[in-house]
C-alpha cells in the first residue's frame, strides 16, 4: 500500500491505467465493483483527507456525503442519555460510511468519527442514490456489507456484555492494526474509554496489564504492538469470529 | 389452533399499495408457529421471510461457548428472515420464535423478484434493516449503560410494539427468557415494577401499564421507535376489517 493516503485515496484520470488500479486498492468495496461501474462513479467521487477526532454526522443529522474510506478509520457511535458516546462499530477500506443512503434513509442514526486519519473518498449523497440505482454489482457489494456491518453490532453486544475489558481491549486493538495495516499507531485513552464503554481507569489497568504481559507498549496514546501472536491469544474469541464475517463479506 | 390473522395484521404488508399487495396475496402462506421454531441460521439458507400477525421472533447472536444474547426483536412491525434479500447470506445470527402466534411466510424466490422489482416492498425491507440495525447497536450500548430494570422496560416496550393482539401471554415469555438470562437481577427488576404498579399479575398473566413504562425506559427505545414510525405511511388495517 502506498505510503501516503491521501494519494492512495485519489481518484487518477481513467486514462492512466495503473494509477486507476492504485486507486481500486484504497477502498475494497469499490475495488470489488466491475471497471464500467467503477469509471461511471468515479466523476461523483472527491478525495479528502479525514483528520483524526473529525466528525462526519451527528446522530438525527442529514448525511451530505457518503464515505468510502482508503487507510481512514471511521467509528460508529451511539449517543447514550444525550452525550456519552460508546462505539458500535468501525468502518474502514472494507467498507462505506454512510450505509443507511443506501437503505434510503437521509439520516444517520449514529455518530460517524474519525478516529483513524487518513484518505477516503466521498460521494454527494444523492449522486450516489443514482449511482446505486444504476449498479447491481454496487447494490449487490452493499447488501453484503449491511450484512456484516449488522454481524459487528451484534458482535458488539456480545462482546459487552460477556467479555472482560483486557479482552476487549485487546480485540479493539488487533482490529485497529489490521484496518490501519500497522503496529504502530495513536489512540488515547479517552478514546478508548469511549470505544469500550468503561472508564478511563478501567482502561488504564488493561492497557497496563497487557504491557506488563510484554504484548504491547502504551506511552501517552502511542501504542506499539510488540507480541502480534500473544495478543490474538490474549483476546476473546470475538476477534476470530469478527474476522470470520468480514471476510464473508468481502 | 388460532385463528388465522389478516394479512395486512402485518404493518409491512399493510404499508404496501393495493397492486404490490394483491400481486403477493397468492404466495402468502399463512402459518402457526410455535415457540422455539429456528427459522434463519446464518449461513444456512432459510427458504422464507415471515411477516409477523400475532408471533414474535427474537434475533439472537450465538457465542463460541453456547451462551447467546438478544440483539433485537419483530414482531408484526417488520420482517424476520429479512437476510434473504442479502444475496445467499442470511442475517447475521440466529431468528427464533419467541412468543407462539401467527404469521405469512413468503418463500425465497418470490421475495427475491419482488425485491429486484425496486418498488416499494425493497424499499420497505431496506428501511426496515436500518431498523435491525439500530437495534442491534442499541442492544450493545443498553447493556453497557443502562439498569436491567431499564433493560426490562425496553424489551418489554418492543414487545408490546411488536404484537398487539396479545401482549399479555408474550409479556409473559419475554420475561421469562430475558434478557440473556440474568435471572436473579430480572426478577429484582420485575419485583420493582410490580412494586411501581407498572406491571402486575393477574391470573397468572401479566398486565403492563404501558405509560408508566414509558417513563421507566431508557433512551434506547426511542431511538429505534422513531426510525420504525418513520417507516410506514399507512396504517395496519384493524382485524375486523376485510383483507
Amino acid at each position: 500500500m502506498p505510503s501516503d493516503p491521501h494519494i492512495a485515496a485519489h481518484p487518477i484520470p481513467e486514462q492512466s491505467g495503473a494509477a486507476e488500479r492504485r486507486a481500486f486498492i484504497a477502498n475494497n468495496l469499490l475495488s470489488a465493483l466491475p471497471r464500467k461501474d467503477y469509471r461511471r462513479m468515479l466523476t461523483g467521487l472527491e478525495p479528502v483527507n479525514l483528520s483524526f477526532g473529525e466528525v462526519l454526522y451527528q446522530p438525527g443529522e442529514a448525511i451530505s456525503h457518503v464515505y468510502f474510506p482508503g487507510i481512514a478509520l471511521v467509528s460508529l457511535m451511539t449517543l447514550v442519555d444525550g452525550r456519552l458516546t460508546l462505539e458500535v462499530g468501525v468502518v474502514g477500506c472494507e467498507g462505506m460510511v454512510g450505509l443507511p443512503v443506501a437503505l434510503g434513509i437521509g439520516v444517520s442514526p449514529f455518530r460517524a468519527l474519525v478516529q483513524g486519519a487518513g484518505g477516503a473518498l466521498r460521494m454527494k449523497s444523492n449522486y450516489f442514490v443514482k449511482e446505486l440505482r444504476q449498479s447491481i454489482a454496487l447494490q449487490r457489494a452493499l447488501q453484503r456489507y449491511t450484512h456484516a456491518l449488522m454481524a459487528q453490532f451484534a458482535q458488539t453486544a456480545a462482546c459487552n456484555r460477556f467479555h472482560v475489558v483486557e479482552e476487549r481491549l485487546a480485540r479493539w486493538l488487533l482490529m485497529t492494526r489490521d484496518r490501519v495495516q500497522s503496529t504502530h499507531f495513536r489512540l488515547t485513552q479517552e478514546f478508548l474509554s469511549h470505544m469500550l464503554g468503561v472508564r478511563r481507569v478501567g482502561v488504564t489497568k488493561a492497557a497496563g496489564h497487557l504491557q506488563q504481559r510484554r504484548l504491547i507498549e502504551y506511552s501517552r496514546g502511542n501504542i506499539r504492538i510488540v507480541d502480534q501472536a500473544g495478543l490474538e491469544a490474549a483476546c476473546c474469541s470475538c476477534y476470530q469470529a469478527s474476522r470470520q464475517w468480514r471476510s464473508q463479506s468481502s | 389452533m388460532l385463528t388465522p390473522d389478516l394479512p395486512r395484521r402485518n404493518h409491512l404488508l399493510a404499508a404496501l399499495s393495493e397492486d404490490d399487495y394483491i400481486r403477493l396475496l397468492p404466495h402468502l402462506e399463512g402459518i402457526e408457529l410455535t415457540k422455539g421454531q429456528v427459522v434463519a441460521e446464518s449461513g444456512v439458507s432459510q427458504g422464507y421471510v415471515y411477516f409477523p400477525t400475532s408471533s414474535l421472533f427474537a434475533l439472537l447472536w450465538p457465542m463460541e461457548d453456547g451462551a447467546q444474547i438478544q440483539t433485537g426483536l419483530v414482531g408484526n412491525e417488520g420482517v424476520a428472515g429479512i437476510g434473504l434479500c442479502f444475496g445467499t447470506l442470511g442475517i447475521p445470527g440466529r431468528t427464533v420464535v419467541q412468543s407462539r402466534g401467527y404469521a405469512y411466510r413468503l418463500a425465497a424466490a418470490v421475495l427475491k423478484a419482488e425485491f429486484d422489482r425496486r418498488g416499494l416492498l425493497q424499499h420497505l425491507l431496506l428501511r426496515f434493516t436500518q431498523v435491525l440495525l439500530i437495534q442491534m447497536a442499541q442492544s450493545a450500548v443498553c447493556r453497557e449503560h443502562h439498569s436491567i430494570e431499564q433493560q426490562l422496560c425496553r424489551w418489554l416496550l418492543l414487545t408490546l410494539d411488536g404484537s398487539p393482539s396479545d401482549p399479555l401471554a408474550q409479556a409473559n415469555d419475554s420475561i421469562a427468557d430475558m434478557p440473556d438470562g440474568r435471572r436473579a437481577g430480572m426478577t429484582e427488576a420485575a419485583n420493582q415494577l410490580k412494586a411501581g404498579e407498572v406491571l402486575q399479575y393477574r391470573d397468572g398473566k401479566i398486565a403492563l401499564d404501558r405509560p408508566k413504562l414509558e417513563l421507566r425506559v431508557c433512551d434506547c427505545y426511542s431511538i429505534g421507535k422513531v426510525e420504525l414510525d418513520g417507516l410506514f405511511p399507512r396504517k395496519p388495517v384493524s382485524a375486523h376489517q376485510p383483507a
